[in-house]
């Protein structure tokens, strides 16, 4: 910011390590080199391009070359042409592992929202004891490490002594039922722990957006004799809409990557890669069967996908702000 | 290291009269050396670097430190060396779990030649200077130590342990359906996988309605049988023709067909739980007597005493149908980029040593690769009370040492895994046994091809 509000007030070079600003530490490190004066910025921005640059957009490129391979790190490579996304193209488990990335994003990112806005909405309540200690167990899973939830939710989903099986025994639902070997039951079982993981953290992004709403908005409505439920629908929703998206957004973005969670229930997927997702498939591919160029293939179907679905909220997210509400 | 005053540079001239003088005089104390400080980085995972052994190693050598990583996304950590060896770098020391050495095979390059290496000698351990591999080789179990050397002849890697492959039974339960409990008549009673099957369907008939309810069964999991019955042969999925990368049978080595089908044979007379190992289910069920038996390598013993502690004295080992069985195992090697070869070669040499596997069988149940131990009356003479007083070393020594090598792949674990779903599917009634063989070719197709 610092750098910012310098550059706005460029017209008379300003010494930076004349300033009174607390980020001036760095600019002494570099005495004489005022005529950079206003080009600062580039240096603050610099360590962040630069790790970009080496550990995020070479290795993009990277993967794009390897993908014409058969590659091979330690032996010999063949330049195979379009071989690897022609035999992907063909690949049944790429199809496969596309749906059971959709189906577990699906059942990990819409009851999750509701809960997170129906837990944000309680704990917008002004009259809640404890708030603050409420806000911050909320982030305790999301700190917690995927193996250990994993480990954890395995137990509670076991066939035989698992806990959810025994309650649903109880409960006359079924018995001893297969979460892992299921197609549903374990998309329903991952998405449990994604869901477990993240729904703290939208709750403080909705509940931090409802803080936002002016209190005149439900002023005036409970004047007009509005109930509880009439303002969370007509005033609270409304307001959270630009919040909704970018949520989805986030959550997209992390339901293509779903990994560790299918890989520590099953490191292949399950026997008829039941679990499979993209991601997994690509790291299976690479590290359990050595074919990297087909992997690097994987890796650009992924990002074409995310390609597609970023326009997809770009489209709608340009549409919800046309709407009015801000 | 009593000098402690003496500066770094002094003690670095000192090192060659200090050296002479050890030589010369006989019985010189402990650590006589005044080596520089050296820190060995090792690759490793669960329990192959034994911590107590690391102590002992530091006691001999004050100067080593010892920096150890472990992988927990990958139990076995087979990735990160294949990273490690692109980029031209690596640890000192890294653990290869045996399922990973016909991939390694194809590549030493990565691994430093352990024929070219001398050890420096440990005087305490009657490890003398100068011993090579070479030296040490009639040491080890003659398979087993196939399984370090890459298609060109280099030793890469030196065994730690070997797993071996036997049948922990519950001698109450077996009892209990009216089954023979002593070892020998229990081994007697199995001789063939067929009769192993028929036995467990004698112990599945004189389980109650309500055990059957609750999902009880002979063996943990009939899948297992599969990987017992590959290891007995002489032959998996590659054909040894002379060549670096082998040639591959999978589809036409008898050995492949005969696992299969007695394994689907067994999970079509229903013997096994279906409960998937290591998970908590496992657990649960070694607890509460979910399973009669389990097909357990020796490392496995641990895990049950640990596991299932008020089943001790319960439990008993018999030998494996069809002679003989190996599932598990890990070998130590030094990357061909690490940084302190010699000190990592002399902590192989000394951590590898009989005496040591031995220490760590006897705490950690780590069955030695080192095959001079098999007629030690230390080994031989071991018995195990959580197993019923059984003799576990004799057991499981007589188990390794009726396999034979078998040329292993690059592949090899591909084609287990895909192997492995497909008993899977067969078990979970996803598929017939035919269809399931029909995807098993169809998936490794397209491993091998794509």
């Amino acid at each position: 910011m610092a750098v910012l509000n310098e550059r706005e007030r460029s017209k008379k070079p300003l010494s930076p390590w004349k300033s009174k600003k607390t980020s001036d530490k760095k600019a002494v490190a570099f005495p004489g080199v005022k005529s950079l004066n206003g080009r600062w910025g580039y240096l603050y921005v610099a360590p962040f391009v630069i790790m970009f640059v080496i550990f995020g957009l070479a290795p993009v490129f990277y993967s794009v070359y390897i993908s014409f391979f058969h590659w091979d790190p330690l032996g010999t490579s063949t330049f195979t042409g379009f071989r690897n996304f022609n035999l992907l193209l063909h690949d049944s488990d790429l199809w496969l592992a596309l749906r059971n990335t959709f189906s577990i994003w699906a059942l990990s990112t819409f009851p999750q929202m509701f809960m997170a806005i129906g837990l944000a909405n309680l704990l917008r309540n002004t009259r809640l004891r404890g708030k603050s200690f409420f806000r911050t167990i909320l982030l305790v899973p999301n700190i917690t490490s995927v193996i250990a939830i994993t480990i954890v939710f395995s137990q509670l989903f076991g066939r035989d002594f698992g806990i959810i099986n025994d309650f649903l025994g109880w409960a006359g639902l079924g018995h001893h039922i297969d979460f892992i070997e299921g197609v549903i039951p374990s998309h329903v079982q991952i998405a449990t722990m994604i869901t477990w993981r993240w729904i703290g953290y939208n709750t403080l992004i909705f509940l931090a957006s409802m803080l936002a709403i002016p209190n005149e908005l439900f002023e005036s409505s409970s004047v007009d004799g509005a109930s509880k439920w009439q303002q969370f629908r007509f005033v609270t929703l409304p307001q959270l809409k630009n919040t909704i998206t970018f949520v989805l957004i986030v959550g997209t973005i992390g339901g293509l990557q779903v990994f560790a969670e299918p890989q520590q229930l099953a490191a292949d997927g399950g026997s008829s890669k039941q679990f499979l997702t993209l991601t997994l498939f690509l790291y299976n591919q690479a590290f359990v069967n050595n074919k990297y160029g087909y992997a690097a293939a994987i890796g650009i179907f992924i990002t074409f996908i995310v390609l597609i679905i970023s326009a997809v909220n770009f489209v709608i997210s340009r549409k919800i702000s046309n709407d009015g509400t801000r | 290291m009593r000098n402690l005053t003496i500066t770094k540079s002094r003690a670095k001239s000192l090192v060659a009269s200090l050296t002479a003088v050890a030589i010369g005089a006989a019985a010189f104390s402990a650590p006589a050396k005044a080596a520089d400080p050296v820190t060995i980085t090792i690759w490793t995972f669960g329990d192959v670097i034994q911590r107590n052994l690391v102590a002992e190693y530091k006691a001999l050598h004050p100067e080593v430190s010892l920096q150890i990583k472990k992988s927990d996304l990958d139990p076995l950590d087979g990735t990160n060396m294949v990273t490690a060896c692109t980029a031209k770098t690596g640890p000192d020391i890294v653990a290869t779990e045996v399922s990973y050495s016909g991939y390694w095979r194809s590549y030493p390059k990565c691994f430093q030649d352990l024929r070219l290496m001398k050890a420096t000698g440990e005087p305490t351990a009657g490890i003398p200077a100068g011993q090579t591999v070479t030296d040490i080789q009639k040491n080890y179990l003659a398979w087993r130590w196939a399984q370090g050397v890459a298609f060109d002849g280099s030793v890469i890697g030196i065994p730690t342990d070997v797993g071996g492959l036997e049948v922990a039974y519950r001698s109450d339960l077996f009892k209990k359906a009216g089954l023979p409990t002593d070892r020998a008549a229990v081994a007697k009673l199995w001789p063939t996988w067929d009769a192993f099957i028929a036995a467990g369907q004698k112990y599945d008939a004189k389980l109650s309605a309500a055990d059957k309810k609750a999902g009880k069964g002979f063996i943990d999991n009939a899948g297992t049988i599969y990987a017992a019955i590959m290891n007995q042969g002489t032959a998996k999925y590659y054909a040894n023709d002379g060549t670096e990368s082998g040639k591959l049978i999978y589809a036409t080595n008898p050995q492949v067909k005969l696992a299969w089908d007695t394994t689907i044979k067994a999970t079509k007379a229903g013997i096994g739980t279906r409960i998937g190992q290591y998970t908590s289910d496992w657990n649960i069920g070694m607890n509460k007597g979910t399973f009669a038996t389990i097909l357990a390598p020796a490392w496995m013993m641990d895990y049950i005493k640990a596991q299932a502690p008020d089943t001790a004295g319960k439990w008993d080992i018999a030998s494996i149908p069809g002679g003989g069985g190996n599932q598990g195992g890990t070998q130590l090697g030094i990357p061909a980029y690490a940084q302190n070869k010699q000190a990592a070669y002399d902590f192989l040499t000394w951590y590898l040593a009989p005496a040591q596997e031995l220490k760590v069988f006897k705490s950690y149940g780590l069955f030695p690769a080192a095959s001079v131990l098999y007629n030690d009356p230390a080994l031989v003479n071991f018995k195990d009370p959580f197993f019923s007083n059984a003799p576990v070393g004799q057991i499981y020594a007589a188990g390794v040492q009726k396999l034979k090598p078998i040329f292993e792949g690059k592949l090899q674990r591909a084609i287990d895994t895909a192997i492995g779903a497909g008993l899977g599917r067969v078990a979970a009634k996803k598929q017939t046994a035919d269809k399931s063989w029909a995807q098993v070719l169809s998936d490794l197709n397209k491993v091998v091809n794509n």
